[in-house]
């Protein structure tokens, strides 16, 4: 029993990668395949994280070597709680939105990429999975690159100019990214001559003192190719052009899952294969503390001076990876947990706020924030769910976003700079000041109410009616919607999994 | 500066140098397969370094000989490691082109001065 649990994490990136594979040529026999298969290898692999969680819960820590090579010399695979618990949320949030794409892909992308956008979509699932299940730098580095030229696939797919371009842009601000990073990889294989991070950590523990520019250079390196791939304040100009020309669903899995992954993976080189003592000594913390301050109020004041919905969207998210990465800055065990909850808590969110963006331009094709008169009778079940993730997202009790920014700043108090605390409220009021106004216009505005009222008509009462998208578009958009609702009434079984890893981190 | 030091650690400055080269191209450049050649260079660097790094003064290849059984070998591990890299490279640099492809056909031209503008 326990060896079968030992291969399931391996067994669930092979399987992913092998349908992956079958994708293209399943598409030139029969294109309506696709979507149903792809739901049901992301399905299945959500039951096997959801199990491989259980097991983990029972306090037993996978670690599991590539086809019987032991650690120093082969690949190992690790997963801890949080690992689990990434790759639960990535399956998860990836089934989903694939029931999503059902009938989104119809209407946004032509009919003749289906199979290479499904195609894509498994390999980035894929690469994201690995990515957090590798314990080897060399290995993580193999699916970065998978990620993201899968990514990149993905905001290419739908064809348009803008999107191509953005496509072409991300690509190469991506690769120049993963140089930094497998560069990165090199100075540390200098100093250790190891790749596997535990071996890393008991090698470089001892010599740490005679290498301090090495490590300076690597862990700076590592800084700049992570801080590009994960949209980290002044190196995010590659994000809101990708997330917002790509179709609905993918900007969903790329603004939710692709760039938390890589803050997973920097964590675990930053936390365990360089240690805790070198994270406090080589001001790496108040680089990441000063500029994830930046990233909050920044990204919030670009998201505020934007007209289109998505793009407005993806400046958020530059906004909200700021807070994550201000959890791990801030390094006491609130702030980390309250960060890395704030992976959770943002993917529910920003895949919710994605999906209905969709959801509109579906039924009614409007894109700007203007247009939005009206919008919450049309449409009464998308917009219930846009408000409930953008109240989270401000950060109002009762839903997720509010645990996660109560635990940031339980954690700067922890860690003696009370300052961030204000921050925290700017940032959220900044939120508030965006969102706010789009649901106010859904509500309180009617569609030709001031022309009417000129002409000395009175309107007639609103009324609501039933969304006109198909059900497969709903259940998603519920399901999240709920989600970030649960997570803010009983945030105690996921916290539960975070304590965990933060104890053995810090 | 010791002369002997400098030229014992020369492919190192040579990998640093082509790497700020190729990163300086990719954002400066504003023809399209300019920036991917810089890409190009980028990655050659790394796979230099690499390379480096495994290298030991005066080894021979990591091919087992039973005429000589104290001989030096070079590390193999980051030359393997490269094939990855190159592999990565490759793939990259045909993705990257068959974009620039579509971009050609709906502007019709490779060099895009506004291209990596903020909007």
């Amino acid at each position: 029993m326990d060896e079968l649990v030992q291969r399931l994490p391996f067994l669930c990136v092979i399987g992913t990668l092998v349908a992956s594979f079958c994708m293209p040529v399943l598409a030139r026999w029969k294109k309506e395949l696709c979507a149903p298969l792809a739901t049901l290898v992301s399905g299945s692999v959500f039951v096997v994280s959801i199990f491989i969680a259980h097991y983990v819960m029972q306090g037993n820590i996978i670690r599991y070597g590539v086809s019987g090579w032991s650690p120093p010399w082969g690949i190992e695979i690790v997963v801890d709680p949080i690992t689990s618990l990434m790759i639960s949320l990535i399956s998860g949030a990836c089934f989903f939105i694939c029931i999503y794409s059902f009938a989104a892909i119809k209407h946004e992308l032509e009919r003749i990429v289906t199979g290479w956008y499904y195609a894509a979509y498994l390999l980035c699932m894929a690469g994201m999975i690995g990515l957090v299940i590798s314990n080897d730098v060399f290995n993580m580095y193999v699916f970065i690159e998978v990620t993201g030229i899968s990514a990149v696939a993905l905001v290419a797919s739908k064809g348009t100019r803008e999107a191509t371009e953005a496509a072409l842009k991300y690509l190469l601000l991506a690769t120049i990214g993963s140089g930094f990073i497998v560069f990165s990889i090199g100075f540390i294989y200098m100093i250790t001559g190891n790749l596997n991070i535990t071996f890393i950590a008991q090698e470089l523990d001892p010599v740490k003192g005679n290498y301090p520019f090495l490590i300076w250079t690597a862990i700076s390196f590592l800084a700049v190719g992570f801080g590009v791939k994960s949209a980290f304040f002044p190196l995010h100009l590659w994000l809101p052009d990708a997330h917002s020309s790509a179709p609905s669903p993918s900007s969903a899995v790329l603004s939710a899952l692709v760039v938390k992954v890589y803050i997973i993976a920097f964590m675990k080189i930053l936390f365990i294969a360089f240690g805790l003592e070198i994270f406090h000594e080589t001001f790496i913390r108040h680089l990441i503390l000063v500029l994830a301050v930046v990233a909050m109020l920044a990204g919030s004041f670009f998201a505020f001076v934007q007209i289109e919905l998505k793009r407005r969207l993806a400046y958020s998210t530059v906004a909200q990876v700021g807070y994550i990465y201000l959890g791990i800055g801030l390094g006491t065990p609130w702030g980390l947990a309250a960060g890395l909850l704030h992976i959770l808590v943002h993917a529910f969110m920003k895949s919710c706020l994605f999906l209905c963006a969709g959801a509109i331009y579906y039924q009614t094709g409007r894109k700007k924030v203007t247009e939005f008169s009206g919008m919450g009778y049309k449409m009464p079940i998308t917009m219930g769910a846009f408000t409930i993730a953008a109240f989270s997202m401000v950060g109002i009790p009762l839903f997720g976003g509010f645990i996660s920014k109560y635990g940031l700043a339980l954690g700067s108090l922890e860690a003696d700079l009370p300052i961030l605390i204000l921050v925290i409220i700017l940032s959220g009021l900044l939120n508030a000041t965006y969102y706010f106004p789009i649901i106010g216009q859904a509500y309180f505005t009617q569609e030709g109410h001031a022309e009417l009222h000129a002409e000395g008509g009175h309107p007639e009462p609103k009324k609501f009616q039933r969304d006109q998208i198909p059900l497969s578009m709903l259940v998603p958009i519920v399901v999240f919607a709920l989600g970030i609702i649960y997570l803010g009434i009983f945030p105690g079984t996921v916290l539960n999994f975070i304590n965990q890893t933060v104890a053995i981190l810090l | 500066m010791d002369l002997q030091l400098f030229l014992l650690n020369f492919p190192y400055f040579v990998a640093i140098i082509l790497f700020s080269m190729g990163t300086l191209i990719v954002l400066t450049q504003p023809n399209l397969i300019k920036k991917v050649i810089g890409i190009n260079i980028l990655q050659s660097a790394i796979f230099l370094f690499y390379i480096i790094v495994g290298d030991i003064h005066g080894g021979i290849p990591p091919i087992y000989d039973p005429n000589l059984p104290d001989a030096l070998y070079i590390n193999p591990l980051p030359s393997c490691l490269m094939l990855t890299g190159i592999v990565v490279g490759f793939s990259v640099t045909a993705f990257a082109l068959a974009l620039i492809v579509k971009l050609y056909i709906y502007y019709g031209t490779i060099s895009s001065p506004n291209f990596m503008k903020m909007k």
